[in-house]
């Protein structure tokens, strides 16, 4: 549908303004309305229908003026269905999901008798509790949950740090020894434990962690130490959980772009007298960036949004943002403020995803790739 | 110079050693443990080799259930995220070129979006939805299967999205027209044409919503309602008692996934060898007895190899018993627990003897929630018996000091079934049975160091069969003796 | 199919935002014509194709295929077939289900549709390879097989763009004779795309060349070989010498032209220009190299004879090529037919050339063709 929109959009606007007329003449009708009936009656829902059938019919001469060159190439019922789909992913599943979310999180949390009468009302309580606590007073700070956030936003960086480390050295082994058989085993030992289940894999892990699992079991057997090690209480159970959880997501997208790096350009580099150090600075990172930052990405986010491995093994004393979130929605039900901290960590991952991505120089479309 | 290559060598050899043991030692351990008779699953006191552990999984209703849940809604999930994410895919080819990018930011920001938030999201909003439409939409719109389908599919849509961009990077548009132009309908050029080219991408881009969806826990948690699916119950269980019939599961979950990328690499080596030899490139024609698709296809030989052995194991577990060896477990564990009674014995008569001149006896079999006092010593001695957190749920939720005894007892319960062997399965005191298990079982006799420790340690196997309230007594009694 | 189906291009324009790709094009192609568009890359030959077969709509004017409007009519439901420049035959299909696609989107049996593809594959000779896959025949067969496509949906209007330009020179020239051959067995009109202006004049009946949007001459090889309309067409269509001038005096259809450095040269008007051209006008002289010729009594060609120094000569086997100093820099090219001269002249030496008067053509000056 490319390049024809230049001349459409003067089709457009006459169209748009001729459609526009209504809703002028609907609003004037609802003022009129308001005014003589005060308050809501059967005319103002009848305005309303007619308000949501004018949006219909907007849409549907937005979608075939803007995408007439869409149906001529994908077909009227085809293009349909594609649109259909898409619209109901992008706008159902998406949007207002979010958008009502964020709507919940101003509210307070009411009894159903009382949910839109005069109590009903925006607020910002929910997000006052998070950082002054139930009293909402002056001087007190709900430092427990804000040390929660703090605390589970710094873990989920060092996490993806560590992954990092840890997952560069095999990237580049396997990205750039291509073909051989060993490597493809490497790959699908890789893959394997890519599609065994999170929780599975917090068990194993809590297995080898439990106070009288493996690790301490072996240890005591070989008189390393004389008492089992609380690996849980300690949080190694959780970092090594979390690492170990998202670890593939780190490597695989690095693995795709070192592979698609030429290997005469680190053979000419070498030529060129370059030691490894600077090999990797200047030509193989850089190549790499767009992997790197994928995969940092996905592992910040994934982290800082766990919960199956802060519930199987985090320790007793220290909870994950999400458990809060969790238990504010499953354990208190109370959604709104549920709602409140899930957007607090939305916007607090993302804006420090944005500000890396800006600091480091990557765009949006190179994630996922 | 050639030593440094040497070096570098080993280091490298061994940083693949570390990374991998990381990656796949637990597993191979929690598969192990599947097949440990010890209730606790390890493999460090080792048992009896049994298959019990299968048997309790294949009895597990709940678990069945859950399947059923995660293959209805894993189906489900699959139809409508491949279908969004074709759609989305075809329509990020044809976009205006400067809308392209924020439509892509659109539609794969669910990825990035934490699980958690969009389980909430999916709930919040369809629970609204249904209050604005009326009780009509009330079932439908807070149906577990419903909401949890809408809420997997926004994001795994996103992954089979990208699968499809890839695939569809590398398809010519002139197909559609050509078929276009030979009269075809646009539906019958899409079928025809452009569905054939993408088939290879709508079957990796299922299997991996199928995987998606049937491992996802963050956003399936807040939507399941009364729809557990199998990650649900299994992180249930997890959390609030581990026992080995998970790890039987794992280890079915751990072979199929073997199997699959062993048969998938096997199929992919066996292509391209087929093609090889289309494109008449010289193939070894080596002499070899074996049959022709494994050779020169390590991932075959891998497949038959590990087939083998999973049937091996299987066939095994119909002719084997393991009750010899268990009664012999049995025996060792009786004459070590009788060996502890013996001393607990003496010790609580000393210690009656002692709180008998401080005052009232906190030790009435009554069955009640153990008294507050001991509950509170309790918990300091909980917190260096090896199980004692571990199973206590109040210790996962992070609220300490919240978990009653009685609570203790029933989240325990449904962990195991019952056992034909009597008080070493007995749900009740899994924790207190695998504590004996894991230590009693390291040597013929107590060690020193069990000795030392011995007061810490927890209460004798037979002494709370017969009361779950008892058993936090007995531990905060142990506890404050010490 | 006695006469075939005309196609008619109406004042049609095509635009793609602000730019305009086909700019008031007016084409009437006879029924069972081989017809060409001629014209160098991202000139909008491949628009106006489009907008024939129905993937693109016309911004204004009308497409008539048979005398019928075609407007808001899709590709699938005109009497039209495509044969794409990358050939786009369907990859996962065999040579026959190929061939027969159009049949079977309309139901026909499976059957009916190996017979008729038994048929078609006997036509391009290549029997017995319907079961193939298309990636396990050569780059000729391919061509073959989009053509018998093609066919099979029995169009009334064939529309090839550039179909042999992924092909290597021999067989691009095998192919000409073979798709003229085809087209006048078959006797439906065809609509052919090229920047080889070699294809364009060694298969068309006639020949529209275009250049950035616009038709600049529509007619047969003869005429766009030898009374080009434009300096671009006698620029891009064959090799040329220009001689830019001024017309001195204008007598009936030819001119008298004062050109920079060659002296005062007589050539034919072109026939576009007849009654346009003045004297005093800024003026185009055009003179094929192989309408170039040795002088051998000079005087006698007072007016169509010309000097000039030599700058190199090159032997190509059939001919001669002789590279003397001319206008702006550029270079007069003369050859001659190797007739077992040793050589034609000496670096350095003036050559005196002479032509025949009806081999040179003026023409107000205008833009050339980019080399």
């Amino acid at each position: 549908m490319g390049k024809t929109v230049a001349s459409k959009a003067e089709k457009l606007s006459i169209s748009t303004l001729l459609i526009s007329i209504i809703p002028i003449v609907i609003i004037v009708l609802v003022l009129f309305d308001t005014l003589v009936s005060d308050g809501f009656s059967a005319a103002s829902s009848l305005i309303v229908g007619l308000i949501i059938l004018w949006v219909a019919v907007i849409c549907g001469v937005l979608a075939t003026e803007l995408f007439s060159d869409f149906f001529r190439t994908n077909g009227r019922l085809l293009g349909s269905v594609m649109l259909g789909l898409v619209a109901f992913w992008i706008i159902v599943l998406i949007l207002l999901p979010q958008l009502s979310m964020l709507d919940y999180s101003f509210r307070y949390n009411l009894p159903p008798s009382e949910q839109g009468g005069p109590k009903d009302v925006y607020t910002l309580a929910n997000y006052r509790h998070l950082i002054y606590g139930a009293g909402g007073g002056e001087g007190t700070y709900n430092t427990v949950d804000l040390m929660v956030f703090l605390r589970t936003i710094i873990a989920a960086m060092a996490v993806t740090v560590a992954d990092l480390i840890l997952c560069y050295p095999l990237a580049y082994y396997l990205g750039q020894s291509r073909g051989s058989g060993f490597v493809r085993l490497l790959v699908v030992l890789l893959i394997i434990p890519y599609w065994i289940n999170e929780i599975l894999r917090a068990f194993a892990l809590k297995i080898v962690f439990a106070d009288g699992g493996i690790l301490n079991a072996a240890m005591m057997k070989l008189g390393l130490i004389d008492q089992p090690i609380d690996f849980i209480r300690a949080d190694v159970a959780l970092y090594a959980g979390l690492g170990y959880a998202y670890i593939l997501l780190m490597l695989f997208p690095m693995y795709n772009a070192i592979e698609s790096l030429d290997r005469n350009q680190i053979e000419a580099a070498r030529d060129m007298g370059a030691s490894w150090i600077r090999i990797h600075r200047r030509i193989v990172i850089p190549h790499a960036k767009p992997g790197i930052t994928s995969g940092m990405t996905m592992v910040f986010m994934l982290s800082a949004g766990a919960l199956a491995a802060p519930q199987i093994l985090g320790g007793p004393s220290s909870l994950w943002f999400t458990q809060l979130v969790y238990q504010w929605f499953n354990g208190s039900l109370n959604w709104q403020q549920g709602a409140a901290y899930a957007i607090v960590l939305l916007v607090a991952s993302i804006t420090i995803v944005l500000t890396f991505m800006k600091i480091f120089k990557v765009n949006m479309g190179d994630i996922g790739k | 110079m050639r030593s440094n290559i040497l070096l570098s060598r080993i280091a490298l050899g061994l940083y693949l050693v570390i990374f991998f043991t990381y990656l796949l030692g637990p597993l191979v351990i929690m598969s192990m443990t599947a097949f440990n008779s010890n209730p606790f699953p390890t493999i460090i006191p080792w048992d009896c080799f049994s298959f019990e552990w299968f048997q309790v999984l294949a009895n597990d209703e709940r678990i069945l259930r859950a399947i059923l849940n995660s293959v209805i809604i894993g189906l489900g999930t699959v139809v409508l995220s491949v279908a969004m994410g074709l759609a989305a895919s075809l329509i990020l080819t044809q976009i205006w070129p400067r809308w392209r990018s924020t439509y892509y930011t659109i539609i794969i920001a669910p990825i990035l979006i934490p699980g958690v938030v969009l389980g909430i999201s999916t709930v919040v909003f369809w629970d609204r939805l249904s209050r604005i439409l009326g009780p009509a939409t009330d079932g439908l719109f807070h149906n577990g299967i419903f909401l949890t389908i809408l809420g997997q599919s926004t994001f795994i849509a996103s992954y089979t999205m990208l699968v499809f961009v890839a695939r569809l990077q590398r398809y010519d548009p002139g197909l559609t027209e050509a078929a276009l132009d030979l009269g075809a309908t646009h539906v019958q050029a899409f079928r025809k044409i452009l569905l054939p080219f993408m088939r290879p991408a709508i079957a990796s881009a299922a299997v991996l919503a199928f995987l998606a969806s049937f491992e996802n826990y963050n956003t399936t948690t807040f939507t399941f309602g009364r729809y557990p699916t199998l990650t649900i119950e299994l992180a249930q269980k997890v959390r609030y008692g581990i026992n080995p019939s998970i790890s039987a599961l794992a280890f079915i979950i751990v072979s199929l996934t073997v199997f699959g990328a062993l048969a998938t690499e096997a199929w992919r080596r066996g292509r391209i060898k087929a093609e090889a030899e289309r494109n008449g490139e010289a193939v070894a024609q080596g002499r070899s007895i074996l049959p022709g698709f494994l050779r020169g296809n390590w991932a075959a030989g891998a497949l038959v190899l590990f087939s083998f052995v999973v049937i091996t194991l299987f066939w095994t577990a119909r002719v084997y018993s393991p009750d010899q060896c268990k009664a012999e477990v049995r025996a060792a564990k009786q004459a070590e627990a009788a060996k502890r009674r013996e001393e607990l014995l003496r010790r609580r008569a000393q210690q009656r003897m002692q709180q008998q001149m401080k005052g009232p006896d906190i030790f009435t079999p009554s069955g009640k929630p153990a008294p507050a006092e001991g509950a509170s010593t309790g918990k300091p001695a909980g917190g260096k018996v090896p199980f004692g957190s571990v199973f206590d749920p109040g210790n996962l939720e992070g609220q300490s000091g919240t978990g009653a005894a009685p609570d203790q007892g029933s989240n325990a319960a449904p962990a195991a079934k019952p056992s034909p062997f009597g008080s070493v399965f007995d749900p009740g005191n899994l924790a207190n049975q695998a504590g004996a298990g894991a230590d009693g079982e390291s040597g013929e006799a107590p060690s020193e160091k069990a000795d030392e420790n011995g007061g810490e340690k927890p209460a004798p196997p037979f002494g709370s069969v017969f009361d779950p309230g008892n058993l936090k007594g007995v531990g905060g009694g142990a506890g404050e003796g010490n | 199919m006695a006469g075939g189906v005309g196609v008619d291009l109406e004042n049609l324009w095509i635009r793609f935002g602000d730019f305009v790709a086909v700019r008031d094009a007016n084409v009437n192609i006879n029924g069972g014509d081989f017809f060409s568009f001629l014209g160098p890359s991202g000139c909008g030959k491949t628009t106006i194709l489009r907008a024939i077969s129905g993937f693109l709509q016309p911004s204004e004017g009308r497409v008539l295929i048979g005398g019928n409007d075609m407007a808001g009519i899709g590709p699938n439901k005109r009497p039209t077939a495509l044969i794409f420049q990358n050939l786009a035959l369907f990859p996962l299909m065999k040579i026959w289900e190929n061939i027969t696609f159009s049949m079977e989107v309309k139901g026909a049996s499976s059957a009916e549709r190996r017979k008729r593809a038994d048929e078609l594959l006997e036509m391009i000779a290549l029997e017995g390879q319907g079961d193939k896959l298309p990636s396990e025949l050569s780059g000729g067969q391919k061509q073959r097989v989009a053509i018998a496509r093609a066919l099979c949906a029995e169009p009334d209007v064939l529309l090839l763009d550039e179909p042999l330009s992924a092909l290597d020179l021999k067989l691009r020239q095998h192919m000409r004779t073979e798709l003229r051959e085809i087209q006048q067995r078959v006797g439906i009109t065809f609509i052919y795309i090229t920047h080889d202006q070699g294809e364009a004049l060694t298969m068309s009946d006639n020949v529209a060349v275009m250049r950035a949007g616009v038709i600049e001459q529509i007619g047969t090889g003869h005429d766009v070989y030898d009374l080009p309309a434009t300096p671009f067409v006698a620029s891009f269509v064959g090799e040329n010498n220009v001689f830019r001038g001024r017309i001195l005096e204008v007598n009936g259809t030819e001119a008298l032209i004062r050109t920079n450095r060659s002296g005062d040269l007589l050539a034919q008007i072109t026939p576009a220009a007849r009654g346009v051209l003045k004297p005093g006008d800024e003026a185009m002289m055009f003179i094929r190299p192989e309408a170039l010729s040795l002088v051998d009594d000079a005087g006698a060609h007072e007016k169509t004879s010309l000097t000039a120094k030599v700058v190199n000569e090159e032997f190509e086997g059939n001919s001669y090529s002789v590279f003397l100093e001319g206008d702006g820099g550029k270079r007069i090219k003369m050859s001659l037919p190797n007739v077992g001269q040793d050589r034609i002249a000496s670096k350095g030496e003036d050559l005196t050339l002479k032509y025949e008067l009806r081999n040179a053509v003026v023409m107000p000056a205008g833009e050339l063709a980019a080399e």
